[in-house]
């Protein structure tokens, strides 16, 4: 029985609808359970990714610096920016050197209202001189997040942004959603959506 | 006609002028210098009126009279004027016998030659060579641009709807000698004479009054049965230069390219300098953009032709009563690019508040930067940082959440960790030499602005302590021991007890 599937399933004129999606260009993420199960092996690129994460400092960055540094390496001769928008606190230099980051290449942007910082960042994913663009934002309309979406997209740039976990009910367009929960050796990683990709959960993820 | 005597290559005027025959014989051709030019004239026979009011429309009959006039006629009139009857040149008396309701307005000369010179800019789009010829006219020499716009033809008519474009009304010609290319051009024959001899064979076409020559030498012509430039070629050039003087002969000779005119150039400022007044005043700043509008395009058309870029822009709004509002954009590279200084400006102006209603505004450039133009590759492997990017995304954000909201880090020699860093300029951290820690424990990603004290601490300590103990030399000396600490949440904490222990603890660092 099966045989005759397997033969059935080889005949050229039977066409599957699995993986018809070419996979997306991607910036691998570092850790090899985590790239398994994302779609096209890493971080989607020229897209919005959206990270909840319950208190800031659990490891979000951390999860972050391979694939900052990948981004980063990509042109030596001329790197494209970081840019880190409105952050729970300074990014400091010296941990940034440690990691593999250019601190010469990292903007950071406070802007002092919720609305001048979903504008600015709308602004430097779309101008294509930032790889990628780091941001902390509470509540977001639907419609806010479709903007940083397609300005990732015309920019060619990575929007990571981090939200408390109350959003998780909400509707995104983000082509990859993620809610991270602390553990003692690492991080649980659910991820909530995936675009050309499942839903699935990682446990105890160590985070180095 | 008959030849009067032999050509000669550089003929002294004076003699000339006191030679027998005709004007037209006895002359030596151009010399071959003047062949080889090609001179554009525009004529603009509404000048008074367009600098006077940009934009009338036609709903009203409107017509301009000299200041100090004693015969008090129109010197220009618009469309709506002339088609109740009223040309240029008609008696004050006349013209509100034929249109009532005439709307009159005295001749600027100071708003004309203006408007001149801002034209001359927008000709050396064309050409280095540009000439003003007051008070309606201008002048390029454009025989090295031909091939560049598709030949005579096409350069006249890409000049013709130019000015259209801009809501002026003008005359184009084309011809060898700067005062043949004026003459058609002031006659209204749209042709262009290309060849270095063109200019005889059409001085039958001219008329006297494309001369401009004063009223009573014209009367004097027209009682002698002169009508043309062809009736006026065949007078005996002696007897023509005694009777009306010797200059108006040079000009002839000038117009049939049989004497050499030298043009002075006009010479773009070094800074961009302009004001307009506003048609209506403007309460609020969503009112100024038609007058930001156009001072961009004239800024715009400025620097295309200096082919440089601004560094910095200065914007006065003028009041009435109150001092100017000055509002300053700073360019981190030259740009020239009208679209973005307008993005920028919009962002500025919108939070700039009026004190009351602006009347007029002022753009003044800062110093102009040649623009450096940069090559793009052929096949990109990825995408690099484009440096004009990265400076249009920093004015943009820098315009509306102010200079100090956008910076970059830099990392700095020292033990201490709050001096370890400091705040720069995006891109302009270069890592300053020195003794940097060899090897450290790590160091958190996040830091806080301050040292925080921690109330009631009752975390997990899980590295540490890193004795930090220095400064002593310059007064802020430090003495702490510092710990990897894990909170309830497992947030990841950079914290310290001060030497000796019992001030309680102080958060520094987050590790992110």
């Amino acid at each position: 029985m099966s045989s005759a599937l397997e033969e059935l399933l080889h005949h050229p004129a039977l066409w599957r609808g699995g993986g018809f999606t070419d996979a997306p260009a991607t910036v691998p993420t570092g850790f090899r359970r985590l790239d398994e199960r994302l779609p096209g092996g890493g971080w989607p690129l020229s897209s919005l990714v959206e990270i909840l994460v319950p208190a800031a400092g659990i490891g979000e960055i951390r999860l972050l610096i391979p694939a900052l540094r990948a981004l980063s390496a990509a042109r030596p001769d001329e790197p494209r920016w970081i840019a880190w928008l409105g952050p729970p606190h300074l990014p400091y230099a010296p941990a940034l050197a440690d990691a593999g980051l250019d601190p010469s290449r990292t903007l950071v942007i406070r802007p002092r209202a919720g609305l001048d910082l979903l504008w600015a960042m709308e602004q430097a994913l779309r101008s294509g001189a930032c790889a990628a663009v780091l941001g902390w934002m509470g509540a977001a309309g639907d419609q806010a997040l479709r903007r940083l979406s397609l300005a990732a997209g015309e920019g060619q740039s990575i929007g990571f942004l981090f939200r408390p976990p109350c959003h998780r009910s909400e509707a995104s367009p983000a082509a990859l959603r993620l809610l991270l929960t602390a553990r003692d050796d690492g991080l649980d990683i659910e991820i909530l959506k995936s675009r050309g990709g499942a839903p699935s959960r990682i446990d105890s993820l160590p985070i180095h | 006609m008959s030849e009067g005597r032999p050509a000669t290559a550089t003929p002294a005027p004076a003699e000339l002028r006191r030679a027998p025959g005709p004007i037209a014989c006895g002359v030596a051709p151009a010399a071959d210098a003047a062949a080889r030019e090609l001179w554009l004239a525009a004529h603009f026979p509404r000048l008074p009126l367009e600098a006077l009011l940009p934009v009338t429309g036609d709903a009203r009959a409107v017509g301009i009279i000299e200041a100090n006039d004693p015969r008090r006629c129109l010197v220009a009139c618009n469309d709506r004027a002339a088609r109740q009857g009223i040309t240029a040149g008609m008696g004050l008396n006349a013209a509100l016998a034929l249109a009532p309701g005439l709307e009159l307005h005295e001749r600027r000369p100071a708003a004309e030659a203006a408007l001149l010179d801002r034209l001359a800019r927008w000709a050396l789009q064309f050409t280095p060579v540009v000439s003003i010829e007051p008070p309606q006219a201008l002048l390029a020499e454009v025989r090295g641009s031909l091939d560049l716009f598709g030949g005579a033809a096409a350069l006249c008519r890409r000049a013709q709807a130019g000015l259209r474009a801009g809501g002026l009304q003008a005359d184009v010609a084309l011809a060898p000698t700067p005062r043949g290319a004026l003459w058609l051009a002031r006659a209204g024959i749209g042709i262009a004479a290309v060849r270095a001899d063109a200019m005889p064979g059409l001085a039958a076409r001219l008329l006297l009054s494309c001369l401009e020559w004063p009223a009573d030498v014209i009367e004097t012509l027209t009682g002698l049965g002169i009508r043309n430039v062809a009736d006026l070629v065949r007078l005996p050039r002696d007897g023509f230069a005694r009777r009306f003087g010797p200059a108006l002969l040079d000009e002839l000779d000038e117009g049939l390219g049989r004497r050499r005119q030298p043009r002075r150039r006009h010479v773009v400022p070094e800074r961009f300098d302009e004001r307009l007044e506003l048609p209506v005043e403007a309460g609020s700043t969503a009112c100024l953009a038609p007058a930001t509008e156009q001072l961009l395009a004239r800024l715009g058309a400025f620097l295309r032709a200096r082919a440089s870029g601004l560094s910095e822009l200065r914007i006065d709004l003028l009041y009435r009563e109150h001092p100017p509002t000055r509002v300053r954009l700073g360019l981190t590279r030259p740009n020239g690019h009208e679209g973005h200084l307008r993005e920028l400006l919009r962002e500025r102006l919108a939070q700039s508040r009026l004190p009351a209603a602006v009347v007029a505004l002022r753009f003044r450039s800062g110093v102009l930067l040649p623009l450096s133009l940069r090559g793009a590759g052929l096949f990109e492997q990825g995408r690099a940082a484009d440096p004009e990017a990265t400076a249009r995304l920093l004015e943009r954000l820098r315009a509306r959440l102010g200079e100090g909201a956008v910076f970059g880090v830099c990392p700095v020699p020292e033990h201490r960790p709050e001096r370890a860093w400091r705040i720069a300029e995006p891109g302009g951290a270069t890592p300053v030499p020195g003794h940097w820690p060899a090897s450290r424990p790590a160091r958190p990603l996040w830091m806080l602005a301050e040292p925080q004290r921690l109330a009631g601490w009752d975390g997990v300590l899980v590295t540490g302590p890193e004795r930090i103990e220095t400064g002593w030399w310059d007064g802020h000396d430090v003495r702490r021991d510092y710990y990897v600490a894990l909170t309830q949440d497992r947030v990841r904490l950079w914290i310290f007890r001060e030497r000796p222990p019992g001030q309680g603890w102080f958060l520094h660092g987050v590790f992110g």
